[in-house]
């Protein structure tokens, strides 16, 4: 009683008393525009999930998955191979690759053995944000939320849904066990060490979750960003994508029932004040007063519905640096991540790119 | 659902109409509002004395009590005027005293003649004065410990004088029967003293807010090192400050002395207490820098009342003076929480944006849309790319030498045919906009916040007007343009100009656009009577102006509604306004003629779903307004230009684009000239110049306006 108090008064008096306030780019995230200058490898439009695989680099495209292979510089399609429905997810072990298929359920592909589906009791794996293997036989499967599919996170996000859940599937004895629910949409896990780490996007933070889901422990807080998809680092630590920006504009519009309702029930999501994983498509999409061009120039620091970012973490999570796209930027929504041979490849979906970061084993703090 | 959203929206709509939100905005904003609270005060406390008091408001009570005002009231001016320079009086009272009591010796002891002894005590008060404002103006003591020690100074001798004195006072008598008038008698049944206090009162109020010395005294003490460097001789303003303040008191003890003939131990004791009480009640500044006679008028008034008031009640003096320390806090700590406060609230709630339901956007994109999207624009040529920053309009003459205006407040000229060569052409001063020739090759010029000028073939600028009619229901200020916009002239010399909102400088349009508020309006100049006055009152965002060939009408479009409407000066339709377009898919901004009898309009950015739904929610607007940054409020998009031709029934022929914005990101203006179309933009770097692939490669608007010339 004395909280919903609060919270009209601070609602009346424009207090901020629920988090809502963007915390600066600053320490380990100051802003550089190193992703726009790291080389390009492929220029293809949607990627999604980069994998890295013993076979080479996999890379998902709505229901195709395709093999990269190097060719000097750059990346080129060697094979292509098209699922029976949108791919969402992948997660490679080693010797098994398990593939989200949305409509159809969880594919493992392991060597010597026929592909089998793994179905999620009750959910689609279309609502599969990202996977893990912890061992061969476990994978932890990251469910966005359960009302609506991994596709639609921009009305997940703008209708304050928190229906996501952490699964863990006993591969051997097909078994799956919910480790974690109501979350705000997990957006990427890692198994790593006996311990799980999952983005959950709707509260900035990263968690870590024991092995059966006991002991969560937030790692990292209060994120100017949305924390994606988690993948390992060669140097010991992780590698973390922050797939879209906070906006002081958009916190704003999720306080506003009334607006947030009818811009949901009446607009179409590209032009939401919602983030993105790429601006400027249209010019139906809103713009704030800042993102004017004055004399024919975008600041890069300019508000925006969508940024590139990756962040280089340390083993205990903690945030050493980052690589930047900004409002002006061209590696917007950056959703996967996949290191092979001393290169981290970065998926940029929002922009259609796939860049490479080097100088990674360096461990230059910014 | 949507017949809930349908009802919401209806009563915003209402509220919107039937409540002036803006209002409260436009009356904080207003230099007077610093007097409300204390006349609110004044207000309610002779009405709570009146009711509990019997007799406190009858004639008899009255008359004594004007006599009262009057000298209390010059006490408090003189408090009050130096406290407006920064400084602070503590001697009023003591210098009162003694003036009571020299008056009285004077008149009473030595029978010396009533002017001589007016003039001597004003010699009196000058010395007094003198030497205060010589320590505190010219050697730079503090004015707290200095008006202290002299008030000591001043008191003591008063002490001395009175006891040798007092028989010789009580005993002496004056016949005098000016001494008597002006202790006694009345103008018209107005005190004597009450009319010498208001002439006074009004003098200082016309040198405060009407003259320059006041102007001078109120920048000393708003900020003392400024006005040096504005080379005021803040030494001399601050010596006559206390001059006058000491003659003042001087001339209130004269007239005490007049009306009592009497003077006791306990004269002019605690009155400089009571003074700064009332001084700060009324609302004058402790620092300096705020403060009017009204606010000394109303204070005295707030403190004369209570005294008597108490009095009245039969509260003994003490406690009386102690009611009157808590109220001088009270009135330092409202004081305090307004001046620290106001801004912040006037920031908050001027913003007041209204309910404004566009009709749905027609789709750019459909098979067969008039607006069908191209890059056309994106090829083309550029001029002055670098050297010229926010041409809003661009204008060419009849040798292709072309215009534009620069928000460094010039108008630069590039030279024909190549455009290669540029001049600055006039300097005016403020950002030059909407831009228009007339029949004797003046350039009639727009000026954000300035106003219209005329820059002549011989480069000779003038002012043509900055001001029309005062409209009696505005409460800002309408009579100043803030934001002339765009201009046309008819072919009998009349210059219609657009004025887009008159809440708002240039560099808030934005603002503007958040509220939708009809608060722009068309402005005619007469050049035969060299008047100005409002053609059409409460216009959306008043913007582009072009004159329709018939001689009668105009064009002009309303930027926030996207409309385009027709007006008739002139003609069997005069006065009616037709509506030529109501759902433009972006915000219109200039109109220009093109060669083929249709018009040109640039729109300045494109309509967006998610802003058309806000303008139907003016809370959501005024919550956005009070708690995002501005920078991260919702813009309407204008990063992508576009521009369309239409013809007068309102018909669109056709459209031109930059998708994206990479040449032209917002296109507030365009020309046509010889199979050219010039295009300006008010945040661009660079003019455009795209080849019109069907246009007359001959036509002029100059020669289309007035005729060929060589």
């Amino acid at each position: 009683m004395i909280g919903a108090l609060k919270e009209a008064w601070a609602n009346f008096r424009g207090f901020d008393t629920t988090g809502s306030t963007v915390p600066p780019m600053d320490g380990p995230l100051r802003p550089n525009a190193r992703l726009d200058a790291a080389p390009l490898l492929l220029a293809i439009d949607d990627v999604d999930n980069l994998t890295a695989t013993p076979a080479g680099l996999l890379a998902s495209v709505g229901a195709e998955i395709h093999q990269l292979v190097a060719e000097g510089d750059t990346l080129r399609i060697a094979a292509t191979r098209t699922m029976p429905g949108a791919v969402t997810a992948m997660a490679s072990s080693g010797h098994s690759l398990a593939i989200a298929i949305a409509g159809a359920g969880i594919q493992i592909e392991a060597e010597g053995a026929a592909p089998r589906m793994v179905s999620l009791d009750g959910i689609d794996a279309g609502h599969v944000t990202a996977m893990s293997f912890a061992g061969p036989a476990t994978l932890y499967v990251a469910i966005g939320s359960a009302r609506h599919p991994a596709r639609e996170w921009k009305r997940d996000l703008m209708t304050k849904t928190a229906a996501g859940s952490v699964l863990r599937l006993d591969l051997l004895q097909g078994r799956t066990t919910v480790i974690a629910r109501d979350l705000a949409f997990p957006s990427g896990i890692l198994a790593s060490g006996g311990r799980v780490f999952v983005s959950e996007a709707w509260r900035h933070r990263v968690l870590s979750l024991g092995a059966d889901g006991g002991k969560p422990e937030v790692v990292l807080g209060g994120l100017p960003a949305y924390p994606g998809r988690i993948a390992p680092s060669s140097a010991g630590g992780y590698w973390l994508v922050m797939f879209a920006p906070r906006n002081p504009l958009v916190e704003f519009v999720l306080k506003e029932k009334d607006y947030r309702r009818r811009m949901v029930e009446t607009i179409d999501p590209d032009y939401w004040i919602a983030p993105s994983l790429a601006t400027g498509r249209s010019f139906l999409e809103p713009i704030q007063g800042g993102a004017r061009k004055k004399l024919n120039m975008l600041k890069p620091w300019s508000p925006t519905w969508s940024t590139g970012l990756v962040v280089r973490c340390g083993p205990d999570m903690a945030m050493l640096e980052s690589w930047h796209s900004r409002a002006d930027g061209a590696v917007h929504g950056v959703t996967s991540l996949a290191e092979m041979n001393g290169r981290l490849m970065a998926g940029a979906r929002g922009s259609g790119k796939i860049v490479a970061l080097d100088r990674i084993d360096e461990g230059s703090a910014a | 659902m949507a017949s809930n959203d349908s009802l919401s929206d209806r009563l915003a709509f209402l509220r919107s109409r039937l409540f002036p939100d803006h209002v409260v905005g436009e009356i904080m904003s207003k230099r007077w509002i610093d007097n409300a609270i204390p006349f609110t005060a004044l207000v309610l406390t002779i009405v709570v004395l009146g009711s509990i008091i019997p007799d406190f408001l009858s004639l008899s009570s009255l008359s004594d009590f004007s006599r009262q005002f009057a000298e209390f009231g010059l006490v408090v001016l003189a408090l009050t005027i130096v406290m407006i320079s920064g400084g602070i009086d503590l001697s009023v009272a003591a210098v009162f005293s003694l003036a009571v009591l020299f008056s009285l010796i004077g008149v009473n002891v030595y029978e010396l003649p009533v002017p001589a002894v007016l003039v001597g005590i004003l010699g009196l008060g000058m010395v007094c004065g003198a030497l205060n404002g010589v320590l505190i103006g010219y050697l730079r003591l503090r004015a707290f410990l200095t008006t202290l020690v002299s008030l000591i100074i001043f008191r003591s001798i008063y002490e001395i004088v009175f006891v040798k004195m007092s028989t010789a006072i009580m005993s002496g008598f004056s016949d005098s029967d000016l001494w008597l008038f002006i202790g006694e008698g009345s103008v018209f049944g107005v005190p004597v003293s009450l009319v010498i206090t208001l002439v006074i009162a009004l003098a200082w109020h016309i040198v405060l807010s009407r003259m320059r010395p006041g102007w001078r005294l109120t920048a000393v003490g708003g900020a003392r090192r400024s006005a040096f460097n504005a080379g005021i001789d803040v030494r001399l303003m601050v010596f006559s400050t206390y001059v006058a303040s000491s003659m003042m008191c001087a001339l209130a003890g004269f007239l005490f002395a007049a009306r009592l003939g009497s003077t006791g131990s306990d004269t002019g004791v605690g009155l400089e207490v009571q003074a700064l009480t009332a001084a700060v009640l009324g609302g004058t500044a402790i620092g300096g820098g705020r403060g009017s006679v009204a606010k000394a008028i109303i204070g005295s008034l707030l403190v004369l009342l209570l005294t008597n008031g108490l009095i009245n009640l039969g509260i003994s003096g003490p406690i009386t003076s102690t009611i009157l320390g808590a109220v001088l806090i009270l009135a330092v700590f409202i004081d305090m929480r307004w001046q620290k406060h106001r801004h912040r609230i006037l920031a908050k709630i001027y913003v007041s944006p209204t309910y404004l339901d566009l009709p749905p956007a027609p789709a750019v994109d459909a098979p067969g849309s008039p607006y069908a999207l191209n890059d056309r624009l994106r090829s083309v040529e550029i001029i002055g790319l670098g050297e010229i920053e926010g041409p809003e309009d661009v204008i060419l003459d009849r040798h292709d030498n072309l215009y534009c205006g620069t928000r460094h407040g010039d108008i630069v000229r590039f030279f024909g045919p190549d455009h290669k060569r540029s001049e600055i052409f006039a300097h005016i001063g403020g950002h030059p906009l909407g831009m228009a020739f007339d029949r004797d090759d003046n350039l009639l010029v727009c000026i954000g916040g300035m106003g219209l000028f005329q820059v002549a073939p011989d480069k000779t600028v003038t002012k043509l007007t900055d001001e029309t009619n005062r409209s009696w229901t505005s409460i800002v200020d309408d009579s100043r343009l803030r934001l002339a916009d765009d201009v046309d002239i008819a072919p009998d010399g009349r210059v219609y100009f657009s004025e887009a909102t008159i809440r708002y400088e240039q560099e808030d349009w934005a603002t503007d656009a958040l509220e939708s508020r009809a608060s722009g309006r068309m402005i005619c100049y007469d050049p035969r009577t060299g008047r100005t006055h409002t053609e059409i009152p409460k216009l959306v965002f008043a913007n582009g102006v072009a004159m329709c060939p018939d001689g009668q009408s105009f064009m002009f479009a309303e930027s926030w509604t996207c409309s385009i409407s027709r007006y008739y000066f002139d003609g069997p339709k005069k006065g009616t306004i037709e509506k030529v377009i109501d759902n433009l898919p972006g915000y219109p901004d200039n109109i220009n003629r093109a060669s083929d009898g249709n018009y040109w309009m640039a729109l300045l950015g494109m309509r967006g779903p998610a802003l058309d739904l806000a303008l139907k929610m003016p809370g959501f607007r005024k919550r956005m307004a009070r708690r995002v940054a501005p920078d991260q409020w919702l813009y309407p998009n204008i990063n992508t230009g576009c521009v369309v031709k239409f013809n007068e029934k309102g018909e669109i022929l056709d459209s031109l684009w930059d998708l994206g914005g990479l040449n032209h990101p917002m296109i507030t203006s365009m020309r046509e000239h010889r199979g050219w179309l010039y295009l300006g933009g008010v945040s661009n770097n660079r003019i455009g110049r795209y080849r019109l692939p069907d246009a007359d490669p001959n036509w002029c608007a100059q020669d289309a306006y007035w005729g060929a010339k060589p």
